[in-house]
């Protein structure tokens, strides 16, 4: 398999070193573009597997570049943004980001959104689906639905089952509170994003040590949640 | 004297022959009968005369008397009065029951140039008038009703004249339209316009000494914050820096160990940058007012999850006793922000206590709020220190680290919340801090069971 193709869109030419070194020194193959327009261009041209982009550009939104991106390629797009926009992560989700990291951010953190990034990319070509996902303690087998902490098996309400299942297909990868209504409770109920949380209570009540510090079933205050997957 | 010049002749005459027909029928005692009318008839009309001026007088100066005791009545008021708005409500309604008047004050607007009518006024002035109050404020004169100066006008208008200058333009608006053509009631009224006017010039300056005294405070609180931003930055900015250089001047010469060692602190550093960073930013926001609330409800215990997952790195040693029951409802809060609160409290639990000392975190509910307690077991806040602590730039005795504004945002994000935050010392040692959120409005659609 051939190296994994990053773009990143960034003007700052610190952060753009600094990336330049961490993934390099990783094995992607990495191409800079310093406006959303260039940004853009790059990606159309280079076929990347991930691409990395400041929401902060100077010739243009990036929101607007990752709509453009949108229109014609489904490939992974992290946003970097800061602490405190959580508003802007939630727009730029919705917008079709697939994932965010908080700056002032590790070299580890990033790394570890691109390897869900990709390994989402993957899982969608091949569609044989893994059938057990697991993550420390947890194991959740989607053929024989059932999840286990441990060896203890755990019993799960169907909706419970249905908020982790989909957590699990999107494992490793921020799911915004309308995503999970959307997709667990159907369109209609995207306004109360209280069930998500208190469901959210319960599943940590079953499947954490200590519910309020979670391990796997990780909150994202102000968007969404994300289920640990390393 | 003419009278007396006349006596003479008249009692002259009178020869001793006549000496038969009685004095009384005389007619020169006929005439000195007639003198004695005349001298007690203009006896009694002077007298009378000066009895009605007296009587005037004495009138006039109950008149003026009442004026006095009621501008000394509006002077006392007008002194202990504080608010332009205020104090010119009492002078409009002391001058209109005084000279039985409807009463306008016009101010110079905020240009200066041109005249507003205050909103208390009792009438209003059509483009005419407001010409002739123009003119007044533009002369220093008195002019309308009654003046030599336009004085076709519906009301007279006295300039309000301080001794820093023009402050206004007073319209008196008479019941009757004769009522204040008394050179004396002019007078009085000049006098009754230059109370209001000293005391609309006291308001301005009292004015002016707030503002610079609020110019004062932001002076000083920038400068307070200067000062200890710049140290919080820099020394931060010092270890990364130290710890930087000596890496790229002593090459291979440090050992791996070392290199590590001088990593992690640039690493910790550039964390504790970013917390100071972060709070000052959420410090703007709370007091440029730009701090919007986007309430939903929230089970606690996720937030709680939430910073202590943000404080991560730095509680990796502690022990955390976290009591949440099941059955506390759910708070109506903005989770970004009250995470916030909680990774201060929780901050400074971890900057002020040893590290092998637990912290407690408690929350329950009264079914009007919920209460949320960080405790640490550390050495307690000195005594009387209890509130001092949520001010700004407030440091604790023991540890110079932080800028001081955790606490004052913390503050700031539970009072927007409707809430209150205090400290209290432990008996068994230690701190606690609570803080209240609460559950007002009108709790969510019930969540659907399933089975």
């Amino acid at each position: 398999m051939p190296d994994p193709v990053v773009v990143v869109i960034e003007d700052e030419p610190q952060i753009r070193k600094f990336l330049r070194a961490t993934l390099e020194g990783q094995g992607y193959r990495l191409f800079e573009a310093t406006t959303g327009g260039d940004g853009v261009v790059e990606v159309g041209s280079r076929q990347p597997d991930v691409v990395i982009i400041d929401l902060g550009l100077p010739d243009m939104d990036g929101l607007e570049v990752i709509r453009r991106v949108r229109e014609w390629t489904a490939v992974p797009v992290i946003v970097l943004s800061a602490r405190g926009q959580e508003r802007d992560k939630v727009t730029a989700l919705d917008a079709g980001a697939d994932d965010y990291v908080s700056k002032p951010f590790g070299a580890g953190e990033l790394l570890a959104r691109i390897r869900v990034a990709l390994r989402h990319t993957a899982g969608a070509s091949h569609e044989t689906d893994e059938a057990v996902f697991k993550v420390g303690e947890l194991r959740v087998d989607l053929l024989h639905r059932q999840v286990m902490v441990g060896d203890k098996e755990i019993h799960l309400t169907p909706i419970e089952y249905k908020l982790l299942t989909t957590l699990v297909r999107h494992a490793g990868k921020v799911v915004t509170h309308q995503q999970l209504l959307r997709e667990v409770w159907g369109p209609s109920h995207t306004e109360q994003a209280h069930y998500a949380r208190v469901y959210m209570a319960h599943l940590r009540h079953k499947l954490e040590a200590e519910p309020a510090r979670p391990r796997y079933l990780l909150t994202e205050s102000g968007v969404g949640y994300r289920l640990a997957a390393e | 004297m003419k009278k007396k010049a006349r006596l003479i002749p008249v009692t002259q005459p009178v020869k001793p022959t006549s000496q038969k027909v009685p004095a009384f029928f005389r007619k020169s005692d006929w005439l000195s009968c007639l003198f004695t009318f005349v001298v007690m008839l203009v006896v009694g009309l002077v007298t009378s005369g000066l009895a009605a001026r007296i009587r005037m007088q004495a009138e006039a100066a109950r008149q003026r008397e009442q004026r006095t005791a009621a501008l000394y009545a509006m002077s006392r008021e007008l002194a202990s009065t504080r608010g332009l708005d205020e104090l010119l409500a009492i002078a409009v309604r002391h001058i209109s029951d005084v000279f039985r008047s409807q009463i306008v004050v016009l101010l110079p607007g905020t240009g200066g140039e041109t005249l507003v009518s205050w909103s208390g006024g009792q009438f209003t002035l059509d483009s005419n008038e407001l010409g002739v109050a123009k003119w007044v404020h533009e002369h220093h004169q008195p002019a309308g009703l009654g003046t030599s100066t336009l004085p076709g006008a519906a009301a007279l208008y006295l300039p309000l004249q301080a001794p820093r200058g023009p402050v206004g333009v007073l319209g008196i608006h008479p019941a009757d339209r004769h009522a204040l053509d008394s050179p004396d009631q002019l007078h009085q009224l000049e006098t009754f316009a230059n109370q209001t006017a000293l005391a609309i010039e006291r308001a301005h300056l009292a004015d002016e000494a707030q503002q610079a005294q609020v110019r004062i405070e932001t002076e000083r609180l920038r400068n307070s914050l200067l000062s200890s931003v710049s140290h919080d930055l820099r020394t931060p900015l010092a270890t990364i820096t130290g710890a930087a250089t000596t890496m790229l001047e002593s090459g291979t010469k440090i050992d791996a160990q070392t290199r590590q060692e001088l990593l992690e602190s640039v690493r910790e550093e550039a964390d504790r940058l970013n917390r100071l960073v972060q709070n000052l930013l959420e410090m703007t926001r709370l007091e440029s007012g730009a701090l919007q609330l986007r309430k939903e409800w929230h089970p606690l215990e996720e937030v709680i999850g939430a910073a202590l997952s943000r404080l991560g790195k730095q509680l990796a040693d502690r022990r955390v006793d976290t009591h949440v029951p099941s059955d506390l409802p759910l708070v109506p809060i903005d989770d970004v922000l009250v995470e916030q609160v909680l990774v201060n409290l929780l901050d400074n639990a971890i900057k002020y206590t040893p590290s092998s000392s637990p912290i407690r975190i408690l929350a329950t509910s009264t079914g009007e709020a919920v209460t949320v307690e960080v405790a640490d077991h550390g050495p307690g806040l000195p005594r009387g220190e209890e509130d001092r602590v949520f001010e700004k730039f407030y440091r604790g005795p023991s540890n110079g680290r932080g800028a001081g504004l955790g606490l004052a945002i913390s503050q700031g994000i539970v009072n927007a919340h409707g809430g209150h935050i205090w400290a209290q010392n432990l008996p068994e040692g230690g701190v606690a801090f609570l803080f209240t959120l609460p559950l007002a409005g009108k709790p969510p659609a019930s969540v659907p069971a399933d089975a």
